[in-house]
């Protein structure tokens, strides 16, 4: 976004509503550790006072709770959001619940105030369907990723009304004021980095069916470029979270890879029975910590009879020989190495990672502006390597011969590159060495 | 005279990174820098004379000594070449940089890389701490307690509260602002922290007493983070500013150095500069070498300083010995707003090593690397509008070993 066009904002007081979630509370510690006068609002007394707690233990500061007021809804909205610049919905991720929510605050909403709405990929357009054409003026979608204060990523998604000079002043207000990498996105379901990111996670969920989850979870693993084990990500995540917005984008997307959005039966039915992973630890999820005879032991699912077993020390030569590069900087070696492995199992991990390079890139365009946006919100939401540092790793010509190798639509950029048009390196976030992401 | 030894730039690790949680071995930190640095500056690898490195403690932190044969690592182009690895505790940076300057000065080489580096996050805080006592005088200074640094340095606090009176209000407004520079940093390790002054200025169970007046926002940072820079002779800045169309006139080159160490013990110190207006006179004759031989009259001959504050005291002890205040006075240039980044006289725009963090052996090569940008209008965040001349200072031990430098156009 053109930085120099866009004036900052003003913004002083921020009402944080659901400021007692992760969201909120999250928010509240971004917006008052950049200066502004928060007012945290939840249900309940001991939620907020349970809220300013945990934005001290983010900020590890007691003095920040200086900026910070608590308050319940029963205060009443209108006085709560007397002299509010922006007023941010982080209650639970429940259309009704936020529509409904939203609706009180057209109400109560000084003229000049901005609505800010944080979801992982509901439609700003229709939270905001009923609402005055002022309140859709005034608002956007403004996804965080968990935890904020960690994760810089962030999506702004513009209600379609809200006029240009605002979208630019709010997006750079969130990246000089509050140090945030902004993406702006068009309203599409799940947005783009939970677009791209939940693909590939329920992908490889898909594939665990088939060949088990710590098969997967080592062949997709860290040294392919990513913080976390994909299977590992979806238990911290929650399943409850996975399902929801891979279900939205299943129901409300048709494009080329749309039955990798289908959440496997066995998830569904070990959901339903309670398994939501890391946040219901004694069920568990992919994987659960048991206490056996005194000492911990991490079990795995066996998706195929929904039972847990130990987990067993799992060495794949190839992806040793591709950790072992990566642990001394050499990622073009390791990656090439990674490219030329031989066998089922590196053709398994491969047509996983060139899947995300493929459907990520090919969202340029769709959901964001440019390819670039798309290397930022993986980068910075994700802790991936963004999908061009691994075209750039790969090789350009070498990454369109394995996308047709494998079936894979090759997006524009790809081609462009391997025909020499477009310069190379393609990945350009100044200031992020791609080699980073590449665990060893 | 010598003919002068320019600087051609360099690169710097992100130092929020942590490359043990990465899974990487320490050369996996030297090969990003000194392949960043190679790619920043467009320098074949090939035209490299000689390789220094500059580490305080691989051997404890990470089992690994002989830095400087991982060169190789980077290219097949370094077969040969050689190298060294020096230790001076947190000037280990400095020192490389001065050896390689000696070198091309003396004519031996044309270029020459200078890496600083340090792997910190492999270990707890507890024994970090215990290994950094190894810059004190480990047996009588360091052994069997717990954190000896912040307690050293709030020793130097304490002189300077006996000598002239020191409120600790001050040292928070130094830790301010070197977060608030940092904010600005993309290459800062608390870019994304939250600090306030009421925050510095309080004690409470996130912001502890970790040694005498020394409090956790009055700490420099445990760091990975490497920096890789390049200094070069007349001859080989003429042919690369002509490579590149660059008018030699506007390549950096060290104008000044100054080097001198004090006795290793604290209380040597203290006992030895009784009598002196500066508590730290090797330290204040460092600086005024550097300034000397730079041909600069005065710190208002500078535009802006990148400073060893490994604590709060250590900074607030840089104001007077650069001499922006009469000795015992640095509260004064605090007050009035100098250090600041859009200050008088700036003092790590960087956010230093409270804000920028702290990769031992890393940060005096990081220091001049800052310099470097700051001379060549190319900070990224936190330049200092107009910036031509920029002193650094880089202190081993609790004031031990002391080295500034004075790069500029």
């Amino acid at each position: 976004m053109p930085a120099e066009a866009a004036r900052e904002l003003r913004l002083r007081h921020v009402v944080v509503l659901g400021a007692n979630g992760a969201m909120g509370a999250g928010a509240a510690a971004l917006f008052a550790a950049g200066g502004c006068t928060v007012t945290m609002v939840a249900r309940e007394r001991a939620k907020v006072e349970g809220a300013i707690a945990a934005v001290q233990t983010i900020a590890k500061s007691e003095r920040i709770a200086d900026s910070l007021c608590g308050a319940t809804y029963a205060d009443g909205l209108d006085q709560l959001c007397r002299d509010a610049d922006l007023i941010f919905e982080a209650i639970a991720e429940d259309f009704a619940a936020k529509r409904a929510l939203l609706a009180e605050v057209d109400a109560a909403r000084p003229p000049d105030a901005l609505v800010a709405t944080v979801t992982s990929g509901l439609s700003i357009t229709a939270l905001a369907e009923e609402r005055s054409p002022a309140f859709r003026a005034h608002f956007a979608g403004i996804h965080l990723y968990n935890p904020p204060h960690l994760m810089t990523g962030t999506e702004l998604i513009p209600h379609p009304e809200m006029p240009e000079p605002c979208v630019r002043a709010l997006a750079e207000t969130l990246s000089s004021r509050f140090g945030r990498q902004v993406v702006r996105c068009r309203d599409l379901p799940a947005f783009a980095g939970n677009r791209i990111g939940f693909k590939v996670l329920n992908e490889v969920a898909q594939l665990a069916e088939r060949y088990g989850v710590q098969v997967m979870d080592t062949l997709v693993g860290p040294y392919t470029g990513r913080a976390m084990a994909p299977l590992a990500t979806i238990d911290l995540v929650g399943w409850d979270v996975h399902q929801a917005i891979v279900d939205n984008v299943y129901a409300n997307t048709r494009d080329e890879a749309h039955r990798a959005f289908k959440l496997p039966a066995y998830m569904a039915a070990l959901a339903e029975r309670g398994h939501l992973g890391d946040k219901t630890p004694d069920l568990g999820g992919f994987y659960r910590r048991v206490k056996v005879d005194g000492r911990t032991e991490t079990q795995v699912l066996d998706p195929g009879t929904g039972r847990y077993t130990p987990a067993q020390p799992l060495r794949v030569p190839f992806v040793e020989e591709v950790r072992d590069l990566h642990r001394r900087g050499r990622y073009r070696q390791g990656i090439d190495r990674f490219m030329s492995a031989e066998g089922e199992q590196a053709d398994l991990a491969r047509r996983v990672v060139l899947g995300y390079i493929s459907y990520a890139l090919l969202r340029a365009g769709e959901v964001v502006d440019e390819y670039a946006d798309i290397d930022r919100i993986m980068a910075a939401g994700f802790n991936w390597a963004p999908p061009s540092a691994l075209v750039d790793l790969i090789g350009a010509q070498r990454t369109m011969q394995l996308l047709e190798r494998y079936d894979l639509p090759v997006p524009p950029l790809v081609e462009a590159a391997a025909r020499g048009e477009v310069a190379t390196p393609l990945f350009r976030l100044p200031f992020v060495s791609p080699g980073r992401y590449f665990a060893g | 005279m010598a003919e002068p030894v320019f600087v051609l730039g360099g690169y710097q690790t992100d130092f929020a990174r942590n490359w043990a949680k990465e899974g990487k071995h320490i050369s996996a930190l030297i090969v990003e820098a000194v392949s960043g640095a190679l790619d920043a500056t467009g320098i074949d690898p090939a035209d490299v004379g000689v390789g220094h490195v500059g580490n305080f403690a691989a051997e404890l932190y990470t089992m690994q000594g002989h830095l400087g044969a991982f060169l190789l690592e980077v290219d097949p182009a370094f077969s040969g070449l050689p190298t060294a690895r020096h230790e001076a505790a947190c000037a280990s940076g400095s020192i490389a940089i001065l050896a390689a300057s000696a070198e091309i000065e003396a004519g031996r080489y044309d270029l020459a890389l200078v890496l600083g580096i340090e792997q910190m996050k492999t270990v707890d805080s507890a024994r970090g701490g215990d290994f950094l006592g190894t810059a004190a005088w480990y047996e009588r200074e360091a052994a069997g307690i717990s954190y000896p640094f912040p307690k050293l340095f709030g020793r130097l606090g304490d002189e300077y509260d006996r000598r002239y009176g020191l409120k600790d209000e001050h040292l928070a407004r130094i830790a301010a602002i070197n977060y608030a520079n940092a904010k600005r940093n993309p290459l800062a390790q608390t870019r994304t922290w939250y600090m306030s002054e009421e925050h510095a200025r309080s004690t409470d169970r996130y912001n502890t007493v970790i040694g005498g007046r020394i409090k956790v926002s009055d700490c420099s940072q445990v760091t990975d983070g490497a920096a890789c820079i390049f200094l070069a002779s007349k001859e080989y800045a003429r042919k690369y500013a002509a490579a590149r169309n660059l008018d030699l006139e506007r390549i950096p080159r060290i104008l000044g150095w100054g080097h001198h160490t004090a006795p290793i013990c604290f209380d040597d110190k203290i006992a030895e500069s009784r009598d002196n207006p500066y508590v730290l006179p090797h330290t204040r004759q460092a600086i005024l070498d550097a300034f000397r031989r730079a041909g600069i009259a005065d710190v208002w001959g500078i535009d802006a300083i990148e400073t060893h504050d490994c604590f709060t005291t250590s900074e607030y002890m840089a104001i007077d010995h650069f001499g922006l205040t009469p000795p015992g006075k640095s509260w004064q240039a605090i007050e009035e707003g100098v250090i600041e980044l859009d200050g008088a006289l700036p003092i790590n725009p960087s956010g230093g090593l409270i804000g920028a963090g702290h990769p031992v052996g890393c940060t005096g090569v990081r220091q001049v690397l800052d310099a470097y940008r700051q001379v060549t209008d190319s900070a990224p965040g936190y330049q200092v509008n107009g910036a031509r001349r920029v002193a650094t200072l880089n202190i081993g031990g609790s004031g031990t070993t002391s080295v500034s430098f004075v790069i500029g156009v």
